[in-house]
């Protein structure tokens, strides 16, 4: 009896003692405000080295022939500033880059339009890289040289987040994950608790009594991995994908230290931050020994474990898929079936997160899942790989600094989803979320913004 | 067609532009040789495509204009851009067809190349209208770009004229220098200016290919 009872203090004992997760020093990376001769000096140390053979074609390949005017949300958007076509701003970066190495540029400079790094330029790199572009490769894919402008840009980041000059509030994010293990700082008591009480509050749904969300199950099939607004802001979110995971009897666990798939180190450039990142989530599967590492519902997350994770480790022992892929395949398998009626008088429309379609390859998996739950559903006129940009990526939403113009660019996304007439906005996409809220709520459009996760939840049946 | 021209034109036909041609072939080998080695990124996840099915339907999407929306929603402009390489290729060719196989020159085969070279001169002139009023090309234009335009258009003009009086038995005139004489420059000033474009296309190509093939974005058929 009292073994018994020692025992279970013990259990207590163990369950309370929660860990430091992120670095064990904490970090704050020195942002500066303006460009000094230093950081200059050390911009032109470092670009060789940023240099791979997609950046330095990207760099030299540019004809300017204006193809990719047409395919950019912020110059058709803003048509009156003719600064934010892509070639344009990619210019800022390629002046300095011709400087360097073109051939012609090294006797007549300005012939071909080379400029020295001097603090204007620098300075004009700074509001058009980081403000100007989300890297979200919709002109990439109507270029026909093939610039790859995505990859162009984050090396030009890279390379100013190296000096310290980017937004504070990007850089602050990742110092926060740095620091903490994921980009919101939630404790790791206070993570657990949430996920408590959100397996609570699926299980007093009807049909959902002995529905669980497991944390830390060692050997679960799927290691689910979630975006930090999510048990911050949007807990129901995470209810619905448990909810949509239980009723297909998926074996899934939440783990209680890396669960945080977004990197904003895609973003501000820093290749050793997000391999750090990267390490500690691969490091976690491995320790649950879940056979998949599962993404949940975001668009850079997506990409960043699916894509670039094996990329920055050097390969990975587990397999990589994402909520979208894997709530299709429910879906086609026959394991969830939905009461499309629960939606009756909706109309819907899908937004394709650049990072998930263009940069990702899903763009049927959403479709088929909105077709399992809802009847009514309208394309924008531009989808999956050729969707625009809602304005959000990027890291765009972690730049307040250039908020005026990310909403302004927001409205060729915000007139294709009027053009639907739908009264609700579907996506995959936790920056998206906030973007389309943000613009819908702008331009003045009666739309909500759901997940897929949550279209398929409330229409469930449930055996 | 005969070839009689004079000894210096010979001169200026054959030895000159081997001689240039093979500078232009060195400073292309220099450039691909830089890029090649520079690191492809690596890619190690589970591939959803294939990267080499990628990289051949990306290489030759300059022949799939409806699959870039860039294209797509501008037919007219491909069009004259397929007819004004066309006439870059067949210019260039005839700079070796008339000195070497003159018999090749056939009126037939002269009239489509004027055809082509007339048709470029006109598209050319409308690309220079455009560069120096479309505010989105203006603002991003350099001397280089103006330059290597209205060089071509120039080129092309030049060429019309010089394979009229070619057909109509006058080989050996002020006009042919000319033509030469800028296919000379040509050879000596395009490995340093954006018109060796054509050397970086198939590098950006398969660097878009590779990557959005492997990842299931391209050739979604082949899947």
């Amino acid at each position: 009896m009292a073994d018994s009872a020692q025992e279970k203090e013990t259990q207590e004992q163990e369950k309370r003692q929660f860990e430091k997760l992120g670095t064990q020093e904490d970090r704050k990376w020195p942002v500066k405000t303006e460009f000094t001769p230093d950081m200059l000096a050390k911009m032109e140390e470092l670009l060789p080295s940023r240099l791979n053979r997609i950046v330095a074609t990207s760099l030299a390949g540019c004809i300017h022939c204006g193809m990719c005017s047409d395919a950019c949300h912020y110059s058709v958007s803003i048509p009156e500033d003719k600064t934010l076509v892509p070639a344009y701003k990619a210019d800022r970066f390629r002046k300095w880059y011709k400087y360097r190495f073109d051939w012609i540029a090294q006797v007549f400079p300005s012939f071909v339009g080379a400029k020295p790094l001097t603090r204007e330029l620098a300075e004009e790199m700074y509001d058009k890289l980081w403000g100007g572009c989300t890297m979200c490769r919709r002109c990439t894919f109507n270029c026909p040289m093939g610039v790859d402008y995505g990859m162009m840009v984050r090396a030009a980041r890279s390379i100013m987040q190296a000096v310290g000059r980017l937004p504070q509030h990007l850089q602050d994010t990742v110092d926060t994950h740095y620091n903490y293990g994921n980009n919101m700082a939630v404790e790791q008591e206070e993570f657990v608790e949430t996920i408590e009480w959100i397996e609570e509050e699926l299980q007093s749904e009807d049909g959902c009594e002995n529905f669980k969300i497991p944390v830390d199950k060692k050997g679960a099939k799927y290691f689910l991995t979630l975006n930090p607004r999510e048990p911050k802001y949007y807990p129901l979110t995470i209810q619905a994908s448990a909810k949509v995971l239980n009723a297909a009897g998926v074996d899934f666990t939440i783990s209680s230290r890396y669960w945080d798939l977004t990197n904003y180190a895609l973003f501000n450039g820093n290749d050793p931050d997000a391999k750090k990142f990267s390490m500690w989530q691969a490091e976690d599967v491995k320790r649950l020994g879940c056979e998949y590492l599962l993404a949940g519902e975001c668009g850079h997350g997506y990409r960043a474990l699916r894509w670039e994770l094996p990329n920055w480790l050097g390969g990975v022992d587990f397999k990589i898929t994402s909520m979208m892929e894997l709530m299709a395949r429910l879906v086609q398998e026959g394991r969830i079936k939905c009461d499309k009626s629960v939606w009756a008088g909706k109309r819907f429309t899908y937004h394709d997160s650049c990072n998930i379609a263009r940069s990702g390859g899903i763009t049927e998996e959403p479709r088929i899942i909105i077709r399992a739950a809802a009847d009514d559903f309208a394309e924008m006129e531009h989808n999956r790989d050729e969707s625009f940009c809602c304005g959000g990526g990027g890291g765009a939403l972690a730049m307040p600094e250039f908020t005026p113009r990310r909403i302004a660019a927001g409205k060729i996304k915000a007139d294709e989803i009027r053009a639907t007439g739908a009264n609700v906005v579907l996506q995959s996409c936790h920056n998206c979320t906030d973007q389309l809220k943000e613009i819908i709520e702008h331009y003045h459009i009666k739309a909500k913004v759901m997940n897929l996760a949550e279209l398929l939840a409330p229409a469930l049946i449930l055996e | 067609m005969e070839n009689t021209v004079s000894h210096a034109l010979y001169i200026l036909e054959e030895p000159v532009q081997y001689i240039c041609l093979s500078i232009m072939a060195l400073l292309y080998i220099i450039k691909i040789r830089t890029l090649l080695k520079k690191p492809f990124p690596p890619e190690k996840a589970e591939l959803k495509g294939d990267r080499t099915a990628g990289a051949i339907q990306s290489l030759f999407n300059v022949l799939r204009p409806w699959s870039m929306e860039s294209t797509r929603n501008s037919m007219y402009f491909y069009a004259e851009f397929l007819i004004f390489h066309i006439a870059v290729a067949l210019t260039i060719g005839s700079t070796f067809f008339i000195p070497l196989i003159p018999h090749l020159m056939t009126p037939a085969v002269t009239s489509v190349i004027m055809v082509f070279m007339g048709l470029a001169f006109l598209i050319g002139l409308r690309r220079i209208y455009r560069r120096f009023t479309v505010p989105e090309i203006k603002i991003i234009s350099t001397p280089d770009d103006y330059f290597a335009i209205i060089l071509m258009t120039t080129f092309f003009g030049v060429g019309f004229i010089t394979m009229y009086l070619w057909m109509s038995g006058s080989p050996d005139t002020g006009w042919m220098w000319v033509f030469f004489l800028m296919t000379t420059f040509f050879l000596l000033y395009v490995p340093f200016s954006k018109i060796s474009h054509y050397v970086l296309y198939p590098f950006g190509r398969v660097n878009f290919g590779m990557v959005f093939g492997g990842r299931g974005v391209l050739n979604k058929n082949a899947k």
